[in-house]
């Protein structure tokens, strides 16, 4: 065969070859996931991908059936997605809330469920390992298992998380069936599996790491060591050094358990362990946030314009889009209740009934203790407990890793908790989170209860995190109270980590009487802003300054606006609320002023001074004094403590203990000038003053870099903006960033750059005309799609607020009719 | 005419396919048309436009009922692209595209090979 006519005829072989390649590698990124990107095909094709997430955002009036339902019930949906679920039984509300959670709220509530389980690298492969194998050290899957297996068969908190899980799985079901998952499971690549109760559990789990698992103790070692006991002692005290506004004054009882007495020194060893635990939390940041604050307030009817108590709530925690909370209603025989839920969870966790609201903040006292295990290469496996040797317990599980080889992971147990380090020292943690509780079922209780009585004997049962709970009534009646575990030690210094041997054990807590609270004082006020809530006259422990009780200036502030008029309304509330007057530089500027009077000045320097001159203290976007003030609020501290950080080596990010910092230089400034903290090694013998006046002038040119050359136009809303971020950390849908009033020390708490913590949630409720407002910034769906995914943020900005309507008197935007 | 008549059941097939969750319905289709004709030249534009019409009458739809604005933007933003909408509508046309392209060439292709194997065996004897 001539070589043109062979060929010729290997053409359409060849032709074959290439056609195969092309379709197999079509195929290929139609139906496999590459890294970083879905299987295109089941992502994006019109029908069951991604696309589907346009017909999910149309929220219309539907009537369904519903499996396992006892009777119908009725959903009504405002124009916003606040939903009200009206239903016969209690068990069919619990249901119909499950499914009405699932419906908008899924995928953060599978996230959720993961993150507490340690799961989640089986949906975003081996970047999440380190994060599910410490989560599965730290137990909340344990916890969780736990709690349930205590829960009685029968009773009401079983009953309703069954329901709730069933309305969840529901919805699941029906999601499936008409390829209306949320988009980001397709574009994971997964369905979520069947939800069970214990999910629920674990997503309350979630809330209390968030809130209270603090590596404080570890970050006091570290300091001790490096800064030296002498000024770490000084610096990091026990009782405030600032002014602060407790809100429950005294008169105490005496104590009833022992307090810590004995001294303890840190070793090299215990300091070494401490950094690398601390350095292993610090890069999975999985610890409380410090600037997890929250606001709350109640006024009595005595002090009410209209002859009713007040209530204003507003917790601090991340903005995230969706939010952590869910806007709803719940009516049945058993309950009837309105303000925001954890979608996961079956409660009305911040919000009223018929007869009272509430509304909770963080209580900060020290609920994570760091234990140093005592063990002997003659005793393996063992460590020394009570003068004997106790062997560990091990819990083992699988992490299964997506695109990887499924992880083992052993967990060792000592009496005090999980071992969360072996390098070096062997440290196990003591952590109030991992106490088994009934606090699920305590909010039911709560969301039931009648009168002052009934809330505090439900809350007797609250374990953790501790929170400030206040109170107002539909009598006029008004209280807080911190309710929550308040470990005590036998005896050592349960700031720093303490040995495990047996002598420095948690032994209890302080019993609840005994607990702060208050209910209906003189003044007719009760606030909480995470100061410390007792003067130093408390007879028990309850936490240092640096863990890690806020410096109060919020606290401060808010007690002083609530004192100055004799009769408050609700839009007195709503102002407080976004209050951005910043206490501490109410306290700092004008001694900064008296410190700059005789000093020569560049005009720069002049303006800068003339603008703080008049300036009103509030953080507002316009202000540019606010940005000198925040600037300066950053550099005196630079100024006063980077000298002893450099000289003395400390491995803690002054950022890291700001806060106590902060206190000791408002203390100091305010009242002792001449402390040798200002005259640190290296920098000769100073005062405040002289500090004041180098930080000012180190500060201008860095103003002026960021900013330009004219403080006029220094204004604040250019430094500082806010963010709401994507929780599934997907930038292109976050919110912002927008320029925004506030910082850390003001009611309307804004700190960081940007700012991504703040009012996630804003509630003012007022008896007399019994009217009930909230917002929170973020919308109803997690669908980047629907009109509800940021419908609420404008409102939330502007500082405004939405009534909380009833079922019967909130106009119906759509109405499911659900059947058994 | 034929021509066009199979040509608009492939559309069809592909269409009822895609809103039945068969997605990947235009490459067996395309691989139909290809095996139906030799030509390449009109069996994958052919393929191509079942695919193509597969994937994008549903999206034409649910833009006509829903509006896909805010969908699209969302899956731009996911996919890191910003809010360029354009990019996630014309990645999910251009595979539905590729799927029925590339089963009409495999099809034609796979006919071509297959008649001159029996080409040649006639002429082998």
């Amino acid at each position: 065969m001539p070589a043109r006519r062979r060929r010729i005829r290997r053409l359409p072989l060849l032709n074959l070859a290439g056609a195969l390649a092309v379709s197999a590698a079509i195929l290929y990124v139609s139906f496999m996931p590459a890294p970083g990107l879905p299987a295109l095909g089941t992502a994006f094709n019109p029908a069951t991908g991604a696309w589907t997430m346009a017909a999910d955002a149309q929220v219309t009036s539907r009537s369904f059936r519903l499996a396992g339902l006892e009777k119908p019930v009725k959903v009504v949906l405002e124009k916003d997605g606040t939903a009200h679920v009206v239903a016969q039984t209690d068990h069919d509300l619990f249901l119909a809330l499950g499914y009405v959670h699932a419906k908008f709220r899924l995928f953060q509530m599978d996230l959720m469920r993961r993150q507490g389980a340690g799961r989640l690298s089986q949906i975003v492969g081996k970047v999440a390992v380190d994060t599910d194998r410490f989560e599965l050290q730290l137990g909340l899957l344990r916890t969780a298992q736990l709690e349930w297996d205590a829960l009685a068969v029968g009773g009401p908190g079983r009953a309703a998380l069954i329901a709730y899980a069933q309305g969840v799985n529901d919805r699941i079901e029906e999601a499936r069936r008409t390829h209306q998952l949320d988009p980001m499971f397709t574009l994971l690549g997964y369905t979520p599996t069947e939800w069970s109760p214990i999910d629920s559990l674990l997503i309350k789990g979630d809330m209390t790491q968030t809130l209270n698992f603090t590596d404080t103790p570890l970050v006091m070692a570290m300091l001790d060591k490096s800064l030296g006991a002498d000024l770490t002692n000084e610096w990091f005290p026990i009782l405030p050094p600032n002014q602060q506004s407790p809100y429950d004054p005294g008169p105490y009882p005496k104590a009833k358990q022992p307090q810590p007495v004995a001294s303890m020194s840190i070793t090299p060893v215990v300091a070494a362990s401490a950094q690398a635990i601390h350095e292993r939390l610090a890069s999975l940041g999985v610890m409380a946030s410090r600037q997890g604050a929250s606001n709350n307030w109640a006024v009595s009817a005595a002090r009410s314009a209209s002859g009713g108590a007040l209530l204003a709530g507003d917790p601090h925690l991340h903005l995230t889009l969706p939010s952590i909370w869910f806007q709803n209603s719940i009516d049945s025989p058993g309950y009837h209740a309105s303000g925001v839920s954890i979608p996961g969870t079956p409660v009305i966790l911040i919000g009223h009934n018929e007869h009272i609201a509430w509304s909770l903040t963080d209580a900060q006292n020290q609920q994570t203790f760091f234990y140093v295990e005592k063990e002997d290469p003659a005793h393996p496996g063992s460590y020394l407990w009570n003068g004997a040797w106790k062997k560990y317990t091990t819990l083992s599980y699988d992490i299964p890793v997506m695109g990887g080889r499924t992880q083992h992971v052993d967990v060792r147990w000592s009496v005090h908790g999980p071992v969360i380090s072996e390098r070096g020292q062997t440290t196990s943690v003591w952590w109030s989170g991992n106490l088994p509780s009934q606090d699920l079922g305590v909010l039911l209780q709560v969301d039931r209860a009648g009168n002052w009585q009934e809330f505090r004997d439900a809350l007797r049962g609250w374990y953790s995190p501790t929170h400030n709970f206040v109170y107002a009534d539909d009598q006029g009646n008004i209280g807080l109270i911190s309710a929550g575990y308040y470990p005590q030690v036998a005896k050592g210094d349960p700031w720093l980590p303490m040995p495990g041997t047996g002598e420095y054990d948690v032994v209890g807590t302080i019993p609840y009487d005994d607990i702060p609270q208050v209910y209906n004082p003189p003044d007719g006020i009760v606030w909480s802003a995470n100061q410390r809530q007792v003067t130093k006259d408390y007879p028990y422990y309850i936490g240092t300054t640096s863990n890690f009780f806020d410096p109060g200036y919020r606290a401060n502030e808010i007690h002083s606006v609530l004192t100055q008029k004799d009769k408050l309304t609700a839009a007195d509330m709503q102002s407080l609320q976004t209050d951005t007057r910043d206490f501490l530089a109410s306290e700092i500027v004008p001694v900064l002023l008296k410190s700059l009077a005789k000093e020569k000045l560049t005009a720069a320097e002049t303006t800068a001074v003339q603008l703080l001159q008049s300036w009103d203290y509030r953080m507002e976007i316009n202000s540019a004094a606010a940005t000198i003030w925040a600037y300066f609020s950053g550099w005196y501290p630079y100024e006063v403590f980077n000298p002893w950080w450099k000289s003395r080596n400390v491995k803690v990010a002054a950022g890291e203990v700001e806060g106590t910092l902060e206190q000791d230089l408002e203390a100091w400034t305010l009242g002792d000038p001449g402390n040798r903290a200002f005259s640190a090694p290296g920098v000769g013998s100073r005062t405040a003053p002289d500090a004041q006046r180098a930080a000012f002038h180190k500060m201008m040119p860095q103003i002026a870099k960021d900013l330009g050359p004219d403080p006029k136009s220094w204004t604040w809303g250019r430094a500082h903006s806010r963010v709401l971020e994507n929780l599934a950390q997907i930038s292109g849908l976050d919110y912002g960033p927008r320029a925004d009033r506030g910082d850390g020390r003001t009611p309307l708490a804004a700190g960081d750059y940007p700012s991504t913590h703040g009012p996630s949630w804003r509630m003012v409720v007022d008896w007399g005309a019994r009217a009930f407002y909230g917002i929170y910034p973020g919308g109803q769906s997690e669908n980047p799609a629907s009109p509800w995914y940021t419908d609420r943020v404008d409102t939330w900005f502007s500082g405004g607020l939405r009534p909380m309507l009833s079922a019967d008197a909130a106009p119906a935007f759509a109405t499911w009719d659900m059947r058994p | 005419m034929r021509l066009y008549v199979a040509i608009l059941l492939a559309v069809l097939l592909s269409l009822a396919g895609v809103l039945f969750g068969f997605w990947w319905a235009p490459f067996p289709i395309g691989v139909a048309i290809g095996a139906l004709d030799k030509r390449a030249r009109i069996t994958i534009p052919a393929g191509a436009a079942a695919g193509m019409l597969g994937w994008a009458i549903p999206l034409v739809v649910a833009h006509v009922r829903y509006g896909l604005g805010p969908s699209a933007q969302s899956i731009a933003a996911i996919m890191g692209f910003g809010h360029q909408a354009a990019i996630p509508v014309a990645l999910t046309i251009v595979l539905g595209t590729l799927l029925g392209a590339a089963g009409a060439w495999l099809g034609t292709a796979a006919r071509s090979v297959a008649l001159n194997a029996r080409v040649d065996a006639t002429r082998n004897g």
